[in-house]
């Protein structure tokens, strides 16, 4: 499969539509900078690195001079040894130096620590250097806690404990904090969105507690290849960065195929299950004995896929499993077993969730097959990055499943292959975040009254803070010395504060099969649409029902149960315009000058209220839906930003279609927008909500219309109908304006994704499974888009595509965006 | 920017600032804190002025802040309740420190220290953290025959250091510290507000007796269902408030009658005899100090003055009324409870003889008149008489008690088996009694126990059947 086809075009018809080939490169190394210290050189070289690759170098000679570095390294490039070197060899100058690691998780961090490990007992061999590396966790032993604060030379620790553990408590720390000459943060690109907001703040205060103590650490981050990682490293570390882009380390050849599995039913636009595509594919791997890693969407397709390949390969009785599962829940001991066998070559195939996305160390693999597109480029690199020894030939395989986002991606290769990797985006001065920590760092610390935070003037958030009691401004008769904000409450402010989530209110999942056993939460916003009664709950591949919510008790007790259906809730959203920032409806549409300018774009700040009123019932496997039930759960609130789209009055009245046709091309449209935006805004699903709407600033829905809401979308138009893409975060977390900035090409990349789609009248991966829409969704969606000026399907695919076919006739091939 | 404003507004006071807080305490601050304020009108710049002489103290000026030091002396006839101040003096150290203090507890020779030291803190809250701050530090020491206090008023938040470093000069004497729950809450917190200060901790070095947990030996009632008030999990428990456990989990918030029936406030009244007037509730502690932060209005902190010094009178008079009865041993006891409470500190430290005078005592086994104590205290105390006798192999006091124990009727079960199977033990192997012991085993057999214990009883149950056996073929024999 990987031979000879290397040049073939991309045939987004075809089964396999694209298959690209990255040429070998050889490592460029580099002498060690003069500030790393001979005894550990001479530990290296005793572990087999006598120098290190160029882009190692870079990072250590730019740490030991204090200026902070980003390095973004493909995975398997020796980036622990960036921030290892500096690290340890400033301790052995200064014993009294200490650092604070920070990973995105627990398990990332128990990795590290086995590495710094054995680091630091060679050292104390070698150099009689006692450098102490601890973990400091949630799982942390109390009275352990005290020993870490003491003897830590390094602490590997999260950013919640940082921010729940370490800084409310800074003065118990103030000998690693008096001390701290490194902060290390992995993963950067983990902190994206509403974590990496909470990220930002967290830093500020770390900086601000610094300070106190009188240090100023060097920040080294890495990450994986995103479109700005400078850019986002400056936004959460809010300091100038040094970036090292460019690797040393040697690859081998690999090849890169997308495959789309074939369309079984032209009419409804349903293709072959592309979990039996990826079983017939990894097989054929397996069967030419290469080492496979295969990338599951979810824990339960990771069983599935599981199940499969150990029947395809059956071992001998008794003979060691050369298959296995890998994800979140297994036990580590388990885990270790598996990423030693990996290591090894005992292990033949694992099939993993994202969890072995991040940087675990199993070795370099053959082979890797992606079920499903893993939701970003950059997530989809790093994926594929765990195939591809240093010298041998390796292959990638994304087997695309039939959501709209895989299907676009496997149909437009180019826009993968050529186009930079998703950008993340913070919004650390989003008002309900920034509150909650000017509060846990006017607890950490009293803020003086010529004090800065962030982008908003702190000294008014104080001055409201102090409205509501929480803080009092002190002036001092003293000349010398300026006022301060005293902290005036009882509360431990931290507590309040979740980073990973919206708010620190929560359901609990209760097991009431055998008692009452906890076996899962959910955050209050998903709460209603996960927890509903009759919902079904999955943990671990286990199915349970939800018998009774109490929604007053946050509590919802669940049943097991065996059943072939999941279910989906209907939401219906409602939300109305508070404050329009920008607005770019042009009065003449002028076409010629911008295209798309003729529909009106605009964001601001709106009112969203959405309540669940039913569910669908759909089956595993076929998603067939196969029934449904009503519901009545309270509404929820929140203020947020939103980009939206107005179709003007002139559009709808000139559609040749029905009323119940027209509203379902708007419903159809806005399902497209929906995908196309989080494509474009590197988001999760749930980052973002879609509604549609009247646009006009009104007041929250009449009880009529959530009566009549029997679905998501509203039974009849306005005249001017708006479709609304929200930021599901209250207060907005910062994609309404990037996607108001990106509005032309949300809507031609829309139209071509509709225009392109080989369904006839809509099917799931353009305007939704036509049950749901309607027969004439996709007709009257293009005709719309087409009356708005969007470019033509045709020219549209044709300027998206030309670098494709650029790349592909003149023989060039394309570099990964390293 | 009055937009911003707003939009503030609208998400901070969707939080109340003491949120989290008991609803009590929420309620309390709104009438200590901001309602009166407001009722109040606007802050009057004139009250700070009047701090020093609400509070009764005087101000001193060090670095261009103020720090207000509260002074007063108790000199001997004073009565707290129905102890004076003559009788109630601390001893010779040398003989309760060790009794008191455990074994194992430090000593600090340094001839400048001399003073016992009591410290007793109000706080802005039980969270513990860099924003829970001691805004009063009380301290009292024996001056002869006169007890002193000094308490340290933060009079502004800015002016902390000169507190610390008043607090400096006042541990430098320091021989011995005390305190009631000062080992999980006091001690750290003045340790972080040190360290928070970036100056060295005082109080490295010199022992620290918390009498929490003397206390809890010689006075908590003793509870029917436990029984055992030398149980090392009762000390184990969650403490009353703790700086230190609150980290990183959410702040242990225990309310202070947690500490059911050995709080402060419960011996003040049922061993020193003093009833407090007016007294402050602990909760509306952090509100009234809030308050005069925020106005100046230093009036309601009169009775939180008040409070900590009678807390450091009580803590004085406990620990005198402790070293007095560790230095005169059982006769000093006055009812059963205190009995078996001081046996339990004698039998730490090791002084078994004078451990197994205080349980005899205890239980009226010693020939002395009875003293006041209920069913579960003599439980109590005839299980730890038999325990510290069969230690000393009296077998056969040991035995008397625990028949007394069963007789008692009233006992926890597993108390009440211990004994039955102590006899049972006694009358098979010293005794040389099987039918006896047979007897003893049986009546165990149908009392709750684990499948472990229940087997043993079976074991014993079959060996006495053959002894009994045995002994009536010998009989038949001979």
């Amino acid at each position: 499969m990987t031979g000879g086809t290397a040049d073939r075009p991309d045939a987004s018809e075809g089964w396999i539509t694209a298959v690209r080939r990255l040429p070998a490169r050889t490592a460029a190394h580099a002498e060690f900078p003069d500030g790393v210290d001979a005894r550990l050189r001479q530990v290296l070289r005793a572990r087999g690195i006598d120098q290190p690759y160029s882009h190692q170098a870079i990072v250590i000679e730019h740490a030991l001079a204090g200026r902070h570095v980003i390095v973004t390294t493909p995975t398997a490039s020796g980036k622990t040894l960036c921030y290892n070197a500096p690290v340890l060899s400033t301790m052995l100058r200064d014993p009294s130096a200490r650092a604070l690691y920070l990973f995105p998780t627990k398990a990332l961090a128990q990795d590290q620590l086995a590495e710094l490990h054995v680091l630091a007992e060679r050292l104390a061999e070698h150099a009689g250097a006692e450098i102490g590396v601890f973990t400091y966790d949630g799982d942390t032993p109390q009275d352990a806690r005290r020993a870490i604060r003491g003897r830590g030379h390094v602490v590997l620790s999260n950013p919640d404990m940082l921010h729940s553990g370490i800084l409310p408590h800074h003065p118990r720390w103030a000998k690693l904090l008096e001390n701290l000459r490194y902060v290390v943060i992995d993963e950067l690109h983990a902190y994206r969105g509403v974590f990496g907001s909470h990220l930002t703040n967290v830093l500020r205060r770390l900086r601000r507690i610094c300070a106190h103590y009188g240090s100023s650490p060097t920040f080294i981050c890495s990450s994986a290849t995103i479109a700005n990682p400078r850019e986002l490293a400056e936004a959460l570390v809010e300091q100038p960065f040094e970036l090292v882009a460019e690797s040393g380390a040697p690859r081998g050849e690999k090849f890169f195929i997308f495959v789309n599995p074939p369309v079984v039913n032209r009419q409804l636009g349903i293709r072959r299950s592309y979990l039996a595509e990826t079983r017939k594919i990894t097989a054929e791997f397996l069967k030419r004995r290469l080492q496979a890693i295969v990338f599951a969407q979810s824990r339960l397709t990771t069983e599935i896929l599981t199940t499969y390949l150990k029947d395809d390969f059956a071992g001998l009785p008794g003979a060691t499993e050369q298959i296995r599962g890998y994800r979140g829940g297994y036990l580590p001991l388990r885990r270790r077993e598996i990423e030693k066998g990996l290591r090894e070559g005992t292990v033949r195939a694992v099939v993993s969730t994202n969890a072995l996305e991040l940087g675990i160390d199993i070795g370099a693999l053959d082979v890797c097959v992606m079920a499903g597109y893993p939701g970003t480029i950059a997530a989809t690199w790093q994926r594929a990055g765990r195939a591809g020894r240093r010298s041998t030939r390796s292959a990638a395989v994304l087997v695309a499943s039939s959501a709209p986002l895989d299907q676009f991606v496997v149909r437009h290769p180019s826009y993968f292959f050529d186009a930079s990797p998703e950008r993340a985006l913070i919004n650390p001065d989003n008002l309900h975040i920034l509150v909650d920590h000017v509060k846990c760092a006017a607890f950490e610390l009293p803020f003086t009254t010529s004090e800065q935070y962030g982008r908003h003037q702190v000294q008014d958030v104080l001055a409201v803070l102090e409205e509501s009691g929480f803080v009092h401004r002190a002036d001092t008769s003293a000349p010398d010395s300026e006022g301060t904000w005293v902290w005036t409450s009882e509360s431990y402010p931290a507590d309040a504060v979740s980073l990973r989530s919206i708010s620190s209110d929560n359901f609990v999942v209760v097991d009431t099969t055998h008692g009452a056993d906890v076996i899962g939460e959910t955050s209050f916003s998903s709460g209603p649409s996960t927890l509903h009664e009759k919902a079904i709950y999955l943990v671990e591949g286990q199915l349970y029902q939800v018998e009774r919510l109490d929604f007053e008790g946050r509590k919802a007790f669940v049943r097991q149960i065996e059943c072939d259906y999941y279910t989906d809730a209907i939401t219906y959203t409602r939300v109305s315009v508070l404050e329009t920032f920008e607005e770019s409806r042009t009065a003449g549409g002028n076409a010629a000058a911008s295209p798309a300018a003729a529909a009106g774009a605009s964001h601001g700040e709106v009112h969203v209220a959405s309540r669940v009123v039913g569910f669908k019932k759909i089956k595993f496997y076929t998603n067939e839906n196969v029934g449904s039930g009503e519901l009545d759960l309270p509404e929820q609130q929140m203020h947020t930003t939103a980009y939206w789209l107005t179709i003007p009055r002139g559009v709808m009245a000139a559609l040749p279609f029905a009323a119940d046709d027209r509203r379902d091309g708007v419903v159809g449209l806005s399902f497209a927008m929906r995908q196309v935006a989080q494509l474009l805004l590197m988001c999760d699903r749930s980052d973002i909500g879609i509604s549609i709407g009247s646009g006009e600033q009104s007041a929250p829905a009449p009880h009529e219309e959530w009566r009549l809401a029997k679905g998501a979308h509203p039974v009849t138009l306005p005249d001017e109908p708006t479709i609304f893409v929200y930021d599901n975060y209250p207060g907005g977390i910062g994609f309404s304006q990037p996607l108001f900035g990106m509005h032309e090409e949300l809507i031609d990349r829309t139209s071509a994704l509709i225009a392109r789609c080989d369904c006839e009248h809509g099917c799931p991966a353009c305007v939704g499974p036509i049950g749901d829409t309607g027969p004439m969704a996709k007709t009257v969606a293009m005709r719309i888009l087409a009356l708005m000026g969007a470019r033509q399907a045709a020219p549209a695919v044709d300027a998206m595509d030309r670098r494709t076919l650029n790349a592909a006739g003149g023989g060039s091939l394309v570099e990964p965006p390293l | 920017m009055s937009s911003l404003t707003d939009r503030l507004r609208g998400i901070i006071a969707a939080v109340p600032a003491n949120e989290g807080a008991p609803s009590r305490l929420r309620q309390g601050s709104g009438e200590a804190g901001r309602s009166e304020a407001e009722a109040a009108g606007p802050p009057d710049s004139s009250f700070r002025d009047d701090a020093a002489e609400v509070l009764g103290g005087s101000w001193h000026h060090a670095g261009g802040r103020q720090l207000l030091v509260i002074d007063r002396t108790y000199r001997p006839g004073h009565r707290h309740g129905h102890l004076t101040l003559v009788d109630h003096v601390l001893g010779d150290e040398c003989e309760w420190r060790h009794v008191l203090l455990g074994p194992l507890s430090p000593s600090n020779d340094d001839s400048n220290r001399s003073r016992t030291l009591f410290i007793d803190l109000e706080t802005s809250g039980l969270a513990g953290g860099a924003g829970t701050s001691a805004f009063l530090v009380g301290c009292a020491w024996f001056d002869g025959c006169v007890l002193r206090v000094r308490q340290l008023f933060m009079a502004s938040p800015t002016a902390e250091r000169v507190l610390l470093d008043a607090l400096v000069e006042l541990a430098s004497s320091a021989r011995l510290l005390v305190s009631y729950n000062g080992k999980s809450f006091d001690l750290p917190l003045i340790e972080t507000r040190f360290l928070f200060n970036r100056m060295e901790p005082p109080f490295a070095g010199v022992p620290h007796l918390d009498m929490l947990h003397a206390a809890r030996r010689l006075w908590r009632p003793i509870d029917a269902a436990d029984g055992d008030t030398s149980a090392e999990g009762a000390e184990a428990g969650a403490p009353r408030r703790s700086a230190e456990g609150a980290e990183p989990g959410p702040p242990r918030r225990s309310a202070e009658g947690a500490e059911a029936g050995c709080s402060l406030g419960v011996l003040e009244r049922s061993i020193c005899g003093h009833d407090r007037e007016g007294d402050v509730a602990g909760f509306e502690i952090p509100a009234r100090y809030f308050h005069y932060v925020r106005t100046g209005d230093a009036r309601p902190l009169a009775a939180v003055v008040e409070h900590n010094r009678l807390d450091l009178l009580s803590l004085a008079f406990l620990t005198a009324r402790a070293a007095r009865l560790v230095h005169e041993g059982p006769v000093a006891v006055r009812t059963a409870r205190e009995a078996v409470g001081l046996g339990r500190l004698y039998e730490r430290a090791g002084i078994v003889a004078k451990a197994r005078a205080c349980f005899a005592r205890a239980c009226g086994l010693d020939g002395s008149s009875a003293l006041p104590g209920d069913k579960s205290t003599l439980a109590d105390a005839l299980r730890a008489y038999a325990q510290v006798c069969r230690r000393e192999r009296s077998h056969a006091d040991a035995a008397t008690a625990w028949r007394r124990l069963i007789a008692l009727g009233e006992c926890p079960p597993h108390v009440y088996r211990e004994a039955i199977e102590a006899l049972a033990i006694h009358h098979e192997h010293r005794l040389r009694e099987p039918r006896v012991a047979r007897d003893f085993a049986l009546s165990s057999l149908p009392l709750q126990g684990t499948a472990a214990r229940q087997l043993a009883i079976r074991h014993r149950l079959a060996r006495l059947d053959r002894k009994v056996e045995r002994d009536a073929q010998n009989a038949w024999l001979f």
